[in-house]
C-alpha cells in the first residue's frame, strides 16, 4: 500500500486534526495566562492552597509553555503541517501562497528550536567599575573572548512641569507647633496652614532643575536651587547629606538665598515637610511642589576590553543594546534602592535570523493568498 | 484646547452614526451620502488631533489605553468607509459608527495628559507596532459586526457573509504583522522575541482563532452562520488582548 493510502498518514494529513491541535494549543495557552507562570511555590500555595498546588506542580499548568505535554502538542502541529506540505502541495503558481504560509511556521518553529540547542542566554549583574569575562547560560559557565566593564550606571527621570519651588512672603503667624509633630504627620502639618500657601500668589515660581536660579519678585533676594535628593539622608557626625535611594521617599532641595548685600545662606527645603526651613530662613516662606517622575532613562556606560585594549564604549539602554563578538547586551534591570549595578541580559542566537526568515515567508504567502491569488483567477 | 477636535470628531461619528440609523428607515440616497461626509469629517478631526498631540509630546501618540483608543476609533472609521463605498451595506453602517462612537468616548473617560515616553516605549518600532495591530483591530471590529448583524438577520444577506471573510482577511495580515513587529521589538528591546507573556499568548490564541476560521472556510467549506460565530469568538480573543490583558492580568505589557 502506497503510504499516502496509510490510515496513519490520512490521519496526520487532516486539516480535521490541525484545527483540534490550534483549538487545544489556544485553550492551554489561554490557561496559561490564567495561571501566573512560574513563581515562587510559596506564592502558588497563598493563592490556590496547598492541595490545589500540588495538582497544578504535577500536571505542568504552573510551567505550561514547556509540559511535556504542551510542547507534544506543537510537535504534532509541526508533523500534521508537514504531512499535509508533503501531500498536498505542488509547485504550482495557485498554491504557492499556501505553501509559504504553512512553510513560514515550520521555519519559524526550526529557528526557534536552533535558538534552544544553539543559543546562549544569560544574565549578568555587574557593579560599577565591575568586569565580567563570562557569563552563565543553561547552568553552563560560557566564557567570553573579551571582557566588559561597566563603568556607569545611569538612571535619568523626567521632571514633570508642575515639579517646582514656590517661594511666598512670610506671614506673621502664631509660633507653628514644634516641629516634632510635623515629622510625624506630615497630613496634619499641611492642614494646620489653612491654606494660606495656596491661596497667596507666590512670588517666585521656578522650575526644578539643578543650576535654577530665580530673583525673589522686587525684594532683592536671588534663589538658587543647588541640589535634588529623592530620599534625603543626614549623617549626623559629618553633616554629609546623601540620598538613601533613588525611591523619592523623602525628596528634599538645598537651595542658596542671596540677599541684596550679598549674604548667602544655604538650606534644605522638604516636600513632605513643608516648615522646617522656618528654622533658618525668615524672610519668605518656601514650598517645594513635588510631582511624580516618571523614568526616562537607564544607561549603562560600558567598556569592551580585548587583549587588554579599550576597543569600543557604548550607552546600552533599552532599545538600543551593545552587539559586540556575536552577543547582544540588552539593559534589563537595577536597582531603585541602590543605583550602583546595572543588570544586563546577554544573547547570542543564531536563531533569530531564521526567525525572521518564516516572518517574511508568512507575510509573503499571506498577501499572495488573500490579494494576489485573486486578481490572478479574475483573468 | 486640543480636545477641541476630540469633541469634533465625537459630534462627526455621532451625527454620521444618526443619519446612518435614519438612512435604514428612509430611502433617499442622500442620507448615506451625508452620514460619510460627517465619518470623513471625524476621520479628519482625530487625524488632526493625533498629528497636533505629536507634536506637542515630540513623540508618536501610542503610548496608552487612551492614545490607542483614539488610535482604535479613528481606524475602524478609514476601514469602514471603504467598506460602505464599495458595498453600500446599509444593516452594518449605523453599528460600526457606534462602534467607533463608544470606542471614542470611552476614551475621554480616560487621562489625557501627555506624558512622556517610559524607556522601553522608546523606539521606532513604536508606530509601525501600534499602527498594524490597530488597523488588524479595526478590520476585524468591522468583521465582526457584520458577522453578528449576519447571525440576527431574518433573510440572511451573503454580501454580508462576503465582508466578514473580506475583513478577516485583511484584519489577519495586519494581526500577523502585528505580531511579527512586536516580536521583532521584543528582540531588539529585551533580547528575546516570544516570552509567552500574557499579551503575546493572548494574541496568538487570537491569531489562532482566525487561523481556524480560515481554514474552515477554505477547506471544509463553513460559511455564513456557523462562519460567523468563529469571528464572534475571534473578535471576543481580540477583545480580552486588548482590554483583557491589560485589566486583568499582569506583564510586560503594561501600557495598553
Amino acid at each position: 500500500m502506497p503510504i499516502r493510502q496509510t490510515k496513519v498518514f490520512k490521519f496526520f494529513s487532516s486539516i480535521k486534526l490541525a484545527i483540534w491541535l490550534l483549538s487545544f494549543i489556544a485553550i492551554f495557552s489561554v490557561i496559561g495566562t490564567l495561571i501566573p507562570q512560574n513563581k515562587e511555590s510559596c506564592e502558588y500555595i497563598s493563592r490556590y492552597g496547598q492541595s490545589l498546588y500540588d495538582i497544578f506542580a504535577k500536571t505542568g499548568v504552573l510551567n505550561i509553555y514547556s509540559a511535556w505535554w504542551f510542547v507534544s502538542l506543537l510537535a504534532l502541529l509541526c508533523l500534521n503541517l508537514a504531512v499535509c506540505l508533503f501531500n498536498r502541495f505542488s509547485l504550482k503558481l495557485r498554491l504557492l501562497g499556501t505553501l509559504l504560509s504553512h512553510l513560514s511556521i515550520l521555519v519559524i518553529l526550526a529557528g526557534s528550536l536552533i535558538g534552544m540547542f544553539y543559543g546562549e542566554k544569560g544574565y549578568s549583574r555587574i557593579n560599577e567599575g565591575e568586569t565580567i569575562n563570562s557569563f552563565i547560560s543553561k547552568n553552563k559557565k560560557i566564557a567570553l573572548d573579551f571582557s566588559l566593564r561597566l563603568d556607569d550606571f545611569i538612571y535619568e527621570e523626567h521632571i514633570d512641569p508642575q515639579e517646582k519651588l514656590l517661594v511666598y512672603p512670610d506671614v506673621q503667624q502664631p509660633p507653628s507647633e514644634p516641629k516634632g509633630t510635623c515629622e510625624m504627620e506630615q497630613d496634619t502639618c499641611d492642614t494646620q496652614q489653612p491654606g494660606a500657601a495656596e491661596r497667596e500668589k507666590p512670588l517666585a515660581e521656578i522650575p526644578v532643575a539643578v543650576g535654577s536660579q530665580s530673583e525673589i519678585a522686587d525684594t532683592g533676594f536671588r534663589v538658587k536651587i543647588l541640589r535634588y535628593v529623592p530620599d534625603f539622608a543626614m549623617d549626623v557626625s559629618t553633616k554629609q547629606v546623601t540620598s538613601r535611594s533613588a525611591e523619592p521617599k523623602n525628596p528634599a532641595l538645598e537651595v542658596e538665598l542671596k540677599s541684596k548685600d550679598g549674604d548667602i545662606k544655604t538650606f534644605w527645603i522638604f516636600a513632605a515637610y513643608p516648615d522646617i526651613h522656618k528654622q533658618i530662613e525668615k524672610n519668605f516662606r518656601f514650598k517645594y511642589q513635588w510631582a511624580w517622575r516618571r523614568p526616562k532613562d537607564f544607561i549603562s556606560k560600558v567598556t569592551v576590553i580585548k587583549g587588554g585594549e579599550e576597543l569600543l564604549k557604548k550607552d546600552v539602554r533599552v532599545n538600543s543594546p551593545l552587539r559586540f563578538g556575536g552577543y547582544s547586551f540588552f539593559q534589563s534591570s537595577y536597582d531603585k534602592e541602590h543605583l550602583s549595578w546595572s543588570g544586563l541580559q546577554i544573547v547570542k542566537d543564531p536563531g533569530v535570523i531564521v526567525v525572521y526568515f518564516g516572518f517574511f515567508l508568512l507575510i509573503l504567502g499571506l498577501i499572495i493568498i488573500f490579494y494576489i491569488n485573486p486578481l490572478i483567477k479574475r483573468r | 484646547m486640543l480636545s477641541i477636535y476630540l469633541n469634533i470628531a465625537f459630534a462627526a461619528y455621532f451625527t454620521a452614526m444618526i443619519f446612518y440609523f435614519m438612512e435604514l428607515f428612509f430611502k433617499p440616497k442622500l442620507l448615506s451620502n451625508i452620514a460619510r461626509v460627517f465619518l470623513v469629517c471625524g476621520i479628519l478631526s482625530l487625524s488632526v488631533y493625533m498629528g497636533l498631540r505629536w507634536q506637542i509630546a515630540g513623540r508618536p501618540p501610542l503610548s496608552n489605553m487612551f492614545e490607542s483608543l483614539v488610535v482604535f476609533a479613528w481606524a475602524i472609521a478609514i476601514v469602514f468607509i471603504f467598506i460602505d463605498i464599495k458595498y453600500k451595506i446599509k444593516s452594518i453602517a449605523a453599528p460600526v459608527a457606534l462602534m467607533s462612537l463608544i470606542t471614542l468616548g470611552s476614551a475621554s473617560l480616560l487621562d489625557k495628559e501627555i506624558v512622556s515616553l517610559l524607556p522601553a516605549l522608546k523606539s521606532n518600532w513604536l508606530t509601525i507596532h501600534v499602527l498594524t495591530c490597530f488597523i488588524g483591530y479595526a478590520a476585524l471590529t468591522v468583521a465582526f459586526v457584520s458577522s453578528l448583524i449576519f447571525l440576527i438577520q431574518k433573510n440572511k444577506n451573503q454580501k454580508l457573509d462576503e465582508i466578514s471573510y473580506k475583513m478577516i482577511a485583511f484584519g489577519f495580515l495586519f494581526l500577523t504583522l502585528g505580531i511579527i513587529t512586536g516580536a521583532v521589538w521584543a528582540n531588539s528591546a529585551w533580547g528575546t522575541y516570544w516570552s509567552w507573556d500574557p499579551k503575546e499568548s493572548w494574541s496568538l490564541i487570537t491569531w489562532f482563532v482566525y487561523a481556524i476560521y480560515l481554514h474552515v472556510r477554505f477547506t471544509r467549506g463553513w460559511k455564513g452562520k456557523r462562519a460567523a460565530w468563529v469571528s464572534v469568538l475571534g473578535f471576543l480573543a481580540m477583545l480580552f488582548t486588548y482590554f483583557g490583558v491589560n485589566y486583568l492580568l499582569s506583564g510586560l505589557h503594561s501600557y495598553g
